[in-house]
């Protein structure tokens, strides 16, 4: 199509949807109301489990199928980045070049920041049960705050900190862990993903039964996968050159 | 089911590939390819014995399972239930027994990539499993990222071709807008009903007839379906992504993915909205837009050489049939269609697989440079076997659900249709049959040299590591249990008395409603049901499955032999053609603005029909 | 009060929405993206989801970016 005909059919697209959403919204109820059917199930069952932060419980107790889900897709996608991205035809690894000095300041920042950002990720993840945060959370948090080294513009010593096929492993393992929590539940419980660990008192760190336990899976499994798909970006951006490769129009 | 409690085989089915995939992952780094294969290909097979006893076991009355133990109580639940009836854990069984077939295929596929697709095959898998079986909408919409991205991956994994990239780029862009769209529907329903549950979503919308917000919610909420079920205008990407993914991964999509977003249409419709938006009017735009999806897949398949092209526009043809035979909204339409799409994959699995043979042999799929040299082996009769099947030959698979829809809209007052059904299975058969004698008999001209525009450029490099000299048994016994079983879909259902009333019962499962709703929220026993109309073969049935034959025998004969004159007055008809061909342009801009201009038909249409159409 | 705060960080997202939209440099998008992801975050803080402001910052704010300029930086220096 030329591009006035593409903009003519988009236009008249986006337009008819807009006046659909538009009748759509009047039906809508008013901002801030008060009947949520859900969340009054929903905080009830969480209270029953022991768990305060009420996101959680949905997240890993309530619909811990969904999130099974969500961490199977974020392991599709790093495969599936990790499988796009290969080596192929004419790529090559370059010889590394010194990168350009930094300020000493932004990389002594980045160095001091490294491990209180380490220690918040942990903290997000193994308090999720309690406080707002989780495996999701802490785990990017997590792999973000690996790349501080990266900032701080020391590539080399951030890949000495992640040999990636320790990292992929945790991702597989993750994912089995899960799964193999849910089965635990299945034999247990006589339900996929049962609650059947003890669910302790209230603001205990160990309550809320595999709450906490899926937290961690989840924190790792995120960790791990965002570490290994930011490293095939990386290593594209930083360490590739040649071939009729991805993004290269051959 | 020995063993294995019913209520357990269904989240196992998304369970055991998860495991299977990540061990195949980690497993890859240090263990012997043959092993991995065995792997994958083994836990396939458990995922398929596991859904085939969860189907048997479903022929008795739904297996409802809520994960996490949250049983409703009054009617509400905080969980997320698994409900499987003989047609979602059919579809499963399905996808996993072409899974099966596909990885079996793929034991001489060598890559670069190998642990990885393995994998991605596998939660693909998982993906398609969850899709099926859960009776939760946000579920669904979860499993539905799980199946695209693994997809979208799959689609592009021949990275050293920049036309894989752009196919599986084109795939991802499109499917994932509309799941935005599916997205925004999902959160106009919670606002309105607070739930997330089919089941619960549905009773809350209850017998109010719909105002404008759950009509817009329906309509945005099966966007991401009916893109994924390639429903014209949405169905753009199919044929770039079909024509650059691997054979085994275009088995999959073209056999049970595409059919999964008609049948989440048809579940999200029946279950939620049924009550709600009127049946008239959901009949007639879904039959208008089945008859669009029909009419552009035939032509573009009937015009086609590149022949993964040819299998994705037929594709597409027969999606519109299903389209078709959903808007029915009738039980015998659903046993219709669910016979349709077991016969159809088995079928059209096998031709993809076929070319992907001859690109390994040949490193070209151009019915013309093909010409003469497919040879008469075992390739070349099953071809030809599945080209008849394809355009209904009775008794084969593709023929009985042809003929059980034709009869169900016969049943529904609109005679008519089964006049597109014979031509479409004539027209899409025809042109398969065509491309199988051209290309293993040398029958007919030859063709001119291709013309090498953009959309086929650099498509035509082996998938096997060398070129293949002869067929490996491994993959022949992959395409032969394809064949078999889309022949048996037909053979076994249409004439075994058992498995027809089974069938027929699969339909009436799957339309009732009331009995969903009680079964699910409240744990009622499965409901009495009058006998069901048994998916046996009839005369009238036979009759159109040799008439459609026939015609597919015709349109074949004439775009072999037509003579020279008659070929040069049939290029006056080539500006029509070309200009439908430029609209599948390969630019992802035409097809986000092709997707809005749908969705906003279909809202319009929806909105404005209730008032037209009586009831 | 809660609803002032609602509107005010809502029309900020929007604008900075519409900008990210408007910028064509793929490279000033990212860091404008990155912007946006912020603001969203105090949308959903605003709005008491902390758990989902939390996510927001992680990846709207810090992982996509990244990629993005990643991305850009292999496509600059194109094939060689």
């Amino acid at each position: 199509m030329s591009g006035r005909a593409r903009l003519v059919v988009f236009v008249l697209g986006a337009a008819g949807l807009a006046v659909a959403f538009v009748f759509a919204l009047g039906g809508m109820p008013p901002f801030g109301g008060s009947e949520h059917p859900y969340r009054d199930l929903a905080v009830a069952a969480a209270l029953r489990h022991v768990t305060p932060n009420v996101v959680s419980s949905v997240n890993f107790d309530q619909r811990a199928l969904d999130t099974l889900g969500e961490e199977t897709i974020l392991l599709g996608s790093v495969i599936g980045a990790a499988a796009l991205l290969r080596l192929v035809g004419h790529e090559k690894e370059r010889p590394e070049r010194a990168g350009g000095r930094l300020p000493d300041a932004i990389g002594l920042g980045c160095y001091l920041l490294l491990p209180v950002t380490l220690l918040i990720g942990l903290d997000v993840v193994a308090h999720g049960h309690l406080t707002p945060g989780g495996g999701f959370q802490g785990g990017v948090v997590l792999a973000t705050g690996l790349h501080l080294l990266y900032l701080a513009g020391r590539y080399r010593s951030l890949e000495r900190l992640r040999p990636l096929a320790w990292y992929e492993f945790g991702e597989g393992a993750s994912a089995t862990a899960f799964v193999g929590v849910g089965l635990a539940g299945l034999a247990a419980g006589g339900s996929f993903l049962a609650n059947v660990l003890p669910l302790g008192s209230f603001r205990e760190l160990l309550s809320a039964g595999t709450v906490p336990v899926l937290n961690i899976v989840v924190g790792c499994a995120v960790a791990t996968g965002a570490v290994v798909l930011l490293a095939q970006f990386l290593e594209q951006a930083i360490r590739i050159t040649g071939g009729a490769g991805p993004g290269s129009s051959g | 089911m020995p063993w294995v409690p019913d209520t357990a085989a269904a989240p196992l089915a998304v369970a055991v590939p998860i495991v299977a995939a990540c061990l195949a992952l980690v497993g890859a780094r240090w263990a012997p390819r043959p092993l991995i294969d065995l792997l994958a290909t083994g836990a396939a097979a458990v995922t398929a014995w596991l859904t085939g006893a969860l189907t048997l076991a479903a022929f008795g009355g739904r297996v409802v399972t809520w994960t996490g133990g949250w049983s409703p109580r009054d009617g509400r639940s905080v969980g997320i239930v698994l409900a499987a009836d003989p047609v979602n854990a059919g579809l499963a069984c399905l996808a996993s027994a072409l899974t099966c077939c596909a990885l079996l295929y793929s034991w001489r596929y060598v890559d670069s990539a190998a642990g990885h697709y393995h994998a991605l095959v596998l939660l693909f898998l998982a993906g398609m499993n969850g899709f099926a079986l859960t009776g939760d909408l946000f579920d669904m919409f979860v499993f539905f990222e799980l199946m695209g991205a693994t997809a979208f991956a799959l689609t592009g994994l021949r990275v050293e071709e920049p036309n894989s990239l752009q196919g599986g780029l084109n795939f991802a862009v499109i499917n994932s807008l509309a799941a935005y769209l599916s997205l925004i529907g999902l959160g106009l329903l919670y606002a309105r009903t607070g739930q997330l549950g089919l089941a619960q979503i549905g009773a809350a919308l209850g017998g109010r007839p719909a105002d404008a917000l759950v009509v817009v919610a329906f309509v945005l909420a099966i966007v991401g379906f009916v893109t994924k079920a390639a429903m014209a205008p949405m169905h753009f990407w199919l044929a770039d992504a079909h024509a650059v993914a691997p054979a085994p991964v275009c088995v999959l999509m073209s056999g049970v993915m595409v059919e999964l977003g008609v049948y989440a249409l048809a579940r999200v419709y029946v279950t939620v909205f049924s009550a709600a938006v009127p049946a008239a009017a959901v009949r007639e735009a879904f039959i208008a837009f089945g008859v669009l999806t029909a009419a552009v897949g035939c032509v573009m398949c009937v015009t086609q050489r590149h022949l993964k092209r040819l299998f994705a526009y037929s594709t597409i043809a027969h999606i519109g049939l299903f389209l078709i035979g959903f808007a029915l909204l009738t039980p015998d339409g659903f046993t219709g269609v669910a016979v349709y799409v077991a016969g159809h994959a088995g079928i059209k699995g096998a031709l993809f697989l076929l070319a992907g043979l001859l690109l390994d042999r040949f490193q070209t799929v151009d019915e013309g440079e093909l010409f003469g040299r497919g040879g008469r082996g075992a390739p070349c009769w099953l071809f030809l076997l599945a080209a008849l099947a394809l355009a209904g030959l009775p008794p084969l698979g593709p023929g009985l659900g042809k003929a059980l829809s034709e009869d169900a809209a016969g049943a529904a007052g609109l005679p008519w249709l089964a006049a597109v059904f014979v031509l479409v299975s004539a027209v899409t058969g025809g042109a398969v049959l065509r491309a199988g004698l051209r290309v293993f008999l040398g029958l007919g001209h030859r063709l001119g040299p291709v013309e090498r525009d953009t959309q086929t450029a650099g498509e035509e490099r082996p998938e096997t590591e060398t070129a293949l000299t002869r067929t490996p048994p491994t993959m022949l016994a992959a395409v032969v249990l394809l064949v078999l079983g889309g022949v048996a879909a037909g053979v076994a259902v249409g004439l075994v008395p058992a498995l027809a009333a089974a069938a027929g019962r699969a339909g009436q499962t799957f339309a009732d409603r009331a009995g969903y709703l009680g079964q699910v929220l409240y744990g009622g026993p499965p409901r009495p049901a009058p006998p069901p109309v048994a998916a046996r073969w009839t005369g009238s049935g036979v009759l159109s499955g040799v008439v459609s034959t026939v015609l597919a025998g015709a349109v074949a004969a004439l775009s072999l032999w037509l003579p020279r004159g008659a070929r040069v007055r049939a290029r006056r008809l080539r500006p029509a053609v070309d200009g439908l061909h430029r609209l599948h342009s390969g630019h992802v801009g035409d097809y986000v603005a092709w997707l809005l201009a749908g969705a906003a038909g279909l809202a319009l249409a929806l909105l404005a029909l209730p008032a037209a159409a009586p009831g | 009060m809660s609803d002032a705060l609602a509107v005010v960080a809502l029309t900020l997202v929007g604008v900075a929405g519409t900008a990210v939209a408007w910028t064509f440099d793929p490279a000033r998008q990212a860091v404008l993206s990155s912007v946006f992801g912020v603001l969203l975050a105090v949308l959903f803080t605003v709005l008491q989801a902390p758990d989902v402001a939390l996510s927001q910052i992680g990846v709207g704010a810090a992982l996509v970016p990244l990629m993005v300029v990643l991305t850009v930086r292999r496509i600059r220096r194109g094939p060689r």
